[in-house]
């Protein structure tokens, strides 16, 4: 039911913040407000039928097996005994860090050490291809994207700059 | 007729242009690999290369991707057969009957029935998207906003009860992508729509952000909690493929037509796609075919049905994406991404405006099926070898282009940002057993369909009605509240079962 519960919720403070958009109202011209309502209201009512639908399937008055779907929505909910969480939370954090820091430390050397953590987080352990992946890889998108497809990679601030036109000079990247 | 075939000769000439088949056979090995490699969907592999044609011509790049497209519904029948590892739910239903064979020995036939199965289903397809998307543009052009408002309409339902598991579910989901797509300024008020005062909303939400992270990073982090587990592969010493007899094709006629028939029209149903298509055309041959009740031991027919159904969908798919400016399907809508990001609007207009990239695009379908059939007959064995990668490896390099994707779209971090975001909710999606793809089309048909129902509000003083008063906009209508009201009587008489 939780996850019915935090979208409706989110639903009803969506649905209170489109009543406050401001704008001119034209007489008999539906305002930028409609539309945002509708699907709100609509998605409102389905997160209600099904809170209800199992908070129903729930009362041992009402029945003693609960439904299928409601039993699958609560196997969904727990983790599976042979995931890893630490894993995913390790990948995320770093995915995070490696957006929140690639302004200052530019793309190559942020890129270096993501796919290497990456793969250590990941589980891989041969540490002389972590280090050809991580470093080559970071290379080799350097060059496709600065020098192929001509995005402006972050090159970072300050000494983390320099190094990363050093490299750029070095691989004929302009 | 004539017109048609001059313009796709021309087509043909420039898809034959030394750069644009090198990108064409790129585009194919691509694809081929992407549905090989389990924790690689075809939608993701396009999404994943969109990047790397922004500095590329219009044309090459629309090939590349039609070719990734085109070889992406294929190759994951090989994992399927030989090692019973379906490179993507397409080549789920392929595992039924094409593994049984292989394990009887017949792994080089059941490949070779897959072949031509491609081969026919994309042709057919691909013939049929030619001699239609004319004069399917010509009916759209008399169409007015509560037409396009209906088919689109059709589109976002058919995504939802096409869609498996919990129809509650898939409805969120599908609210979820249009409301994501109201962020931003209005077009008509100028009004700013949930953007909470941050500057970069007032732009919108891109839905290729939305895609890249809930397909690409999303399907990452699910596999990452997994421990990169690779599947265990069976041994296989010899791996060849035999092309079936005229007179073994001819036998089983009717499973290729029907399978061609109905990826045809899967595919023109926005919102559906090749997977929907594999699996209901498997479906109709064990209630329609011959040897239906021998479906599921090892029979041609129940590779030859969704495989043909898949390819076919292909060129289906690409039908009102080129005539209506309407994306059907993921992959198309990467397409489309592409057409836009080099100021090409498909529409019925587009057949005037810009009709040699239109049949250049035709073209690539042609020729992608006949270069993806070359390889696939001649280097499956070296193809399935990327399989002993390291799944781990695999993604951190996807995730790379994901990242790289989100930028590289608008030189803009806060898009990267907005990516990793969508990628975690992607994640709790799967987790929590919410389909993204409602999400993803309601993305991307939200405008679409805003823009359509708001216009027929102000044209028709507001009367909702006249959606059900024009002739071609109510029968549409009434499809679509039929394709919803149907699972959603389904979905009900379960509840009350399974309260019972």
């Amino acid at each position: 039911m939780a996850p019915y519960v935090l979208v409706g919720t989110a639903g009803a403070f969506l649905y209170y913040t489109a009543t406050q958009i401001d704008f001119q109202r034209r007489t008999g011209v539906l305002g930028p407000d409609y539309w945002p309502r509708l699907i709100l209201g609509l998605l409102l009512v389905v997160c209600l039928y099904e809170i209800v639908r199992i908070a129903l399937a729930k009362n041992p008055l009402n029945e003693t097996t609960p439904p299928e779907s409601a039993a699958s929505d609560e196997v969904a909910m727990q983790a599976p005994q042979d995931n890893q969480v630490w894993r995913l939370l390790a990948g995320m954090a770093a995915t995070l860090a490696y957006v929140a820091l690639v302004a200052t430390t530019g793309f190559f050397l942020t890129t270096a050490v993501y796919i290497a953590a990456f793969l250590i987080i990941g589980g891989y352990k041969k540490r002389k291809v972590i280090a050809a992946m991580s470093l080559g890889g970071a290379l080799l998108l350097m060059f496709i994207f600065m020098k192929l497809v001509y995005v402006s990679l972050p090159i970072g601030s300050g000494p983390f700059a320099q190094f990363t036109i050093l490299l750029m000079k070095l691989m004929g990247i302009r | 007729m004539d017109n048609t075939l001059t313009l796709l000769l021309q087509g043909f000439a420039q898809v034959l242009q030394p750069v644009n088949l090198m990108f064409l056979t790129i585009g194919i090995v691509l694809g081929l690999l992407v549905a090989v490699l389990p924790g690689l969907t075809l939608v993701m592999g396009v999404v994943l290369a969109l990047p790397f044609t922004y500095s590329m011509d219009v044309t090459p790049a629309i090939i590349l991707l039609t070719a990734m497209y085109v070889s992406g519904t294929y190759a994951g029948a090989w994992t399927s057969i030989l090692f019973r590892v379906p490179g993507e739910p397409i080549d789920v239903p392929l595992l039924w009957d094409g593994y049984p064979m292989a394990r009887k020995g017949e792994a080089a036939q059941a490949l070779g029935w897959t072949l031509i199965s491609a081969f026919f289903g994309g042709m057919v397809a691909a013939t049929t998207m030619v001699l239609l998307a004319q004069p399917v543009a010509k009916i759209a052009l008399s169409f007015s906003s509560p037409e396009y408002f209906a088919i689109i309409f059709f589109g976002l339902a058919s995504v939802v009860s096409l869609g498996s598991g919990n129809l509650a579910n898939a409805l969120i989901s599908l609210f979820a992508g249009i409301l994501l797509a109201t962020v931003g300024v209005d077009d008509t008020y100028g009004a700013h729509r949930f953007t909470f005062g941050v500057p970069i909303l007032a732009d919108g939400i891109d839905y290729l952000v939305v895609m890249v992270g809930a397909y690409g990073l999303g399907e990452v982090f699910m596999r990452m909690e997994q421990g990169f587990k690779s599947p265990q592969l069976d041994k296989v010493s010899d791996i060849r493929t035999r092309l079936p007899s005229l007179s073994e094709a001819l036998a089983i006629k009717g499973t290729f037509i029907r399978g061609g028939l109905v990826g045809i029209f899967i595919g023109i149903v926005p919102g559906a796609g090749a997977t929907v298509a594999s699996f209901l055309s498997y479906g109709i041959e064990g209630q329609y075919g011959k040897r239906r009740h021998q479906m599921g031991t090892g029979i041609p027919e129940g590779i030859v049905a969704p495989q043909t159904a898949a390819t076919a969908s292909v060129g289906g798919a690409l039908i009102p994406l080129v005539t209506m400016g309407i994306p059907g399907s993921g992959a198309t809508a990467i397409i489309l991404g592409a057409f836009l990001l080099h100021g090409l609007q498909p529409g019925p207009q587009v057949f005037q405006t810009s009709s040699h990239i239109i049949y250049a695009l035709f073209a690539s379908v042609f020729v992608g099926i006949i270069v993806m059939c070359l390889i696939g007959y001649f280097a499956t064995k070296f193809m399935v070898k990327v399989l002993d990668l390291p799944e781990v490896i695999v993604s951190a390099y996807v995730v790379m282009c994901c990242l790289l994707g989100a930028f590289a779209a608008r030189n803009n971090l806060t898009d990267v940002w907005l990516m990793v975001i969508f990628g975690i909710v992607g994640y709790l999606f799967e987790r929590f057993r919410f389909p993204i793809t409602p999400m993803v089309l309601g993305v991307i048909l939200g405008p679409l369909a805003e823009t359509n129902f708001m216009t027929t509000m102000i044209s028709f003083s507001n009367d909702w009605t006249v959606l059900f008063t024009r002739p071609v906009a109510s029968a549409i209508m009434c499809v679509a509240i039929i394709t919803l009201i149907w699972p959603l009587f389904r979905y009900l008489r379960q509840q009350q079962r399974s309260a019972k």
